[in-house]
């Protein structure tokens, strides 16, 4: 899990003028206004906005679960804003690791299975090899102890470190966390911060979305977003 | 992700919902099992009534008997016709080139005196072709021969259960002496017993064939009727391509012999071609039915699916954001529903397997589940799976992540 990317310098996000309209019944709602946005390699990022900002629509672009109505988008380089279904699930699969505020871990499994989630989805390897990769990113993590167990008998800082495992075992080429400690006491906030900050020490680059202004002073760089535009 | 691994998220569910799996699991089972049951048990029954036909008489054997239609006023060529004799058998046997086997019979009740017991009871006198045709075998001694007819001989072959009264044991009767009616015969010959039931409660369908004695026909012509007329005769071709030949040729003997038409032709095949169709439409009708408790158990799975597809709508939004394309998912339920139907549908194939041998054995019933009958059940419950899969998982296909992720 090497941090450097090789992509010839480009940028891991690079938007211009990104705009999302949702369509409520008749209602046009505008949800993102034109964003232009570049986030470079190895950076540690930070987007910040009250709910109704945009910045939850914008994080769902950037992770490529969703497409913009307008404008383009490229990710680690790859024109993705034309990307639909299948093949944006590929790039979502290899070149982003997402973090959930509610961990989003399946109960019915072990940790193992769960870390090893991704791989499944990324095709051509065994069920062994992707348990052997998925507990090495898991023992990296702190929880080699674990690894039998399932999501229901751990903590929540154990299982927010599942998720982040399993972010990470694709080697993607950001972690897209959304809230990550919105769920999590303070005490176990700070971990789960220090271990994004270790990450982005070791060469990852790190995108979290928050409103929480603790987490985001964690990050080298601050984005605002009101009223579905970046603020300078 | 390939097959294999969606294969192996289907058995994951199914265990990971044991009771619900169980619960869609008992519909189809009971419901593949009633299918080869049914198809099982109809197509024993379809065998046995022309394993019956067979023996009794026999399929591709016809039968030609004395037909005025029915009137008492006969015309004067009618009145003069000898109808069906001996003689027509001597001349079948030289002009019908296509004939395999040709016999007549004459029947009568007389007396049996043997050193043992004394009744009354059936004598049939024919000719050595009419145990070719009716498939009996001399169990000890012989049959009737040419010769017995040649020279009017006083042989006998009696019938298993009649060897047994008269002389205390089957084996025991060759060689020795009875009178039937008036006359002394020597016994040649004891038949094998014969037995056929159609089910294990019902009585020995050929016992009438174990209580019998055959005599010469000659002889009984001579001794016993004073005339030479038949009743019937049952003839065989030398081929089955060649029947509708040989009866023409026997017509064209009858009708020079008569000078009129006062017989008629009966084909057996005939009468188990009727009875096949009979099945058949019943094979049908049961099989529609076991479809559709088949379908039924199927809405049953596509409504458990559905709900399972609701219950982790979230589950859903996560597994494709870490990569699941739409098609993955559909892949992921469709063969979840396929996975539960075909170890239903494999059940319910051992269980329907189990069942028919049960009735097989308890009943004598010749039931058969052939591979036919197997794959057809296998495959009635692997199309269910597809079908009742296909809803819920168009709707797992169809879901937006960002919706998914939202839920709940």
């Amino acid at each position: 899990m090497s941090g450097a990317r090789g992509n010839g310098g480009e940028p891991v996000v690079r938007t211009e003028r990104v705009h999302k309209v949702y369509h409520l019944g008749k209602v046009e709602v505008e949800a993102l206004r034109g964003v232009d946005l570049v986030i470079e390699d190895g950076e540690y990022v930070a987007i910040m906005g009250p709910s109704g900002s945009g910045k939850s629509t914008l994080m769902h672009i950037i992770g490529c679960l969703d497409s913009p109505t307008n404008g383009e988008y490229w990710l680690d380089g790859e024109p993705v804003s034309s990307l639909r279904g299948r093949r944006l699930a590929r790039i979502r699969n290899r070149k982003v690791g997402f973090v959930f505020q509610n961990f989003n871990l399946l109960s019915r499994i072990d940790i193992v299975e769960n870390t090893a989630l991704p791989l499944r989805y990324l095709g051509g390897m065994r069920r062994g090899a992707r348990r052997q990769r998925a507990s090495a990113v898991l023992e990296k993590l702190g929880l080699g102890d674990r690894l039998r167990h399932r999501p229901d008998e751990l903590s929540g800082g154990q299982r927010q470190r599942v998720a982040i495992a399993r972010a990470l075992v694709n080697d993607p080429s950001m972690l897209l966390a959304d809230e990550p400690t919105g769920n999590l006491d303070s005490d176990t906030s700070k971990e789960i911060m220090k271990i994004f900050r270790e990450l982005h020490s070791q060469g990852h680059t790190v995108v979290t979305v928050t409103h929480d202004p603790n987490v985001a002073a964690e990050a080298s760089r601050i984005i605002n977003i009101t009223d579905g535009r970046v603020e300078s | 992700m390939n097959i294999l691994e969606s294969v192996a998220a289907g058995i994951d569910e199914a265990r990971e919902h044991r009771g619900r799996t169980f619960l869609s699991l008992v519909g189809l089972t009971l419901g593949t099992a009633s299918i080869i049951a049914v198809l099982a048990l109809f197509g024993g029954a379809q065998r046995q009534s022309e394993d019956f036909l067979a023996e009794v008489g026999g399929a591709g054997s016809v039968i030609v008997r004395n037909d005025l239609g029915g009137r008492i006023e006969l015309t004067p060529r009618e009145a003069a016709s000898p109808q069906l004799t001996w003689r027509d058998v001597l001349d079948l046997r030289e002009e019908a080139p296509h004939l395999k086997y040709i016999s007549g019979a004459r029947h009568w009740y007389l007396r049996y005196t043997g050193p043992r017991n004394s009744f009354e009871g059936q004598v049939v006198a024919t000719v050595p072709d009419y145990a070719a045709i009716n498939d009996i075998e001399p169990l000890y001694g012989r049959f009737i021969t040419e010769m017995d007819l040649e020279y009017r001989t006083n042989a006998t072959v009696l019938g298993y259960s009649f060897a047994d009264s008269l002389f205390g044991s089957p084996e025991a009767a060759v060689g020795n002496v009875i009178t039937i009616g008036q006359e002394r015969y020597n016994v040649v010959g004891v038949l094998t017993r014969e037995e056929f039931h159609f089910a294990a409660w019902s009585g020995n369908a050929f016992e009438y064939r174990n209580r019998r004695a055959y005599i010469p026909l000659t002889t009984a012509l001579k001794r016993i009727a004073g005339d030479d007329k038949l009743v019937w005769l049952t003839l065989e071709a030398t081929d089955p391509m060649h029947l509708e030949t040989a009866i023409s040729e026997v017509s064209d003997v009858l009708l020079r012999r008569h000078r009129v038409r006062d017989f008629s032709f009966d084909r057996s095949s005939e009468d188990i071609a009727e009875g096949t169709e009979f099945f058949l439409l019943f094979d049908f009708i049961f099989l529609i039915v076991g479809v559709i408790s088949l379908f039924t158990g199927g809405v049953v799975i596509a409504n458990i699916l559905s709900a399972s597809v609701v219950e982790r709508v979230r589950e859903i939004g996560t597994r494709m954001a870490l990569g699941a394309s739409g098609f993955d998912m559909f892949m992921h339920f469709l063969i979840q529903s396929l996975f539960i139907t075909s170890v239903g549908g494999l059940a319910g194939v051992l269980i329907g397997s189990a069942l028919t041998s049960t009735v097989e054995k308890l009943m004598q019933f010749p039931a058969h589940v052939t591979p036919g009958i197997f794959f057809l059940g296998l495959a009635t419950a692997s199309f269910v799976g597809i079908v009742a899969g296909i809803y819920p998982a168009l709707k797992a296909a169809r879901m937006d992540p960002v919706e998914a992720l939202r839920y709940g």
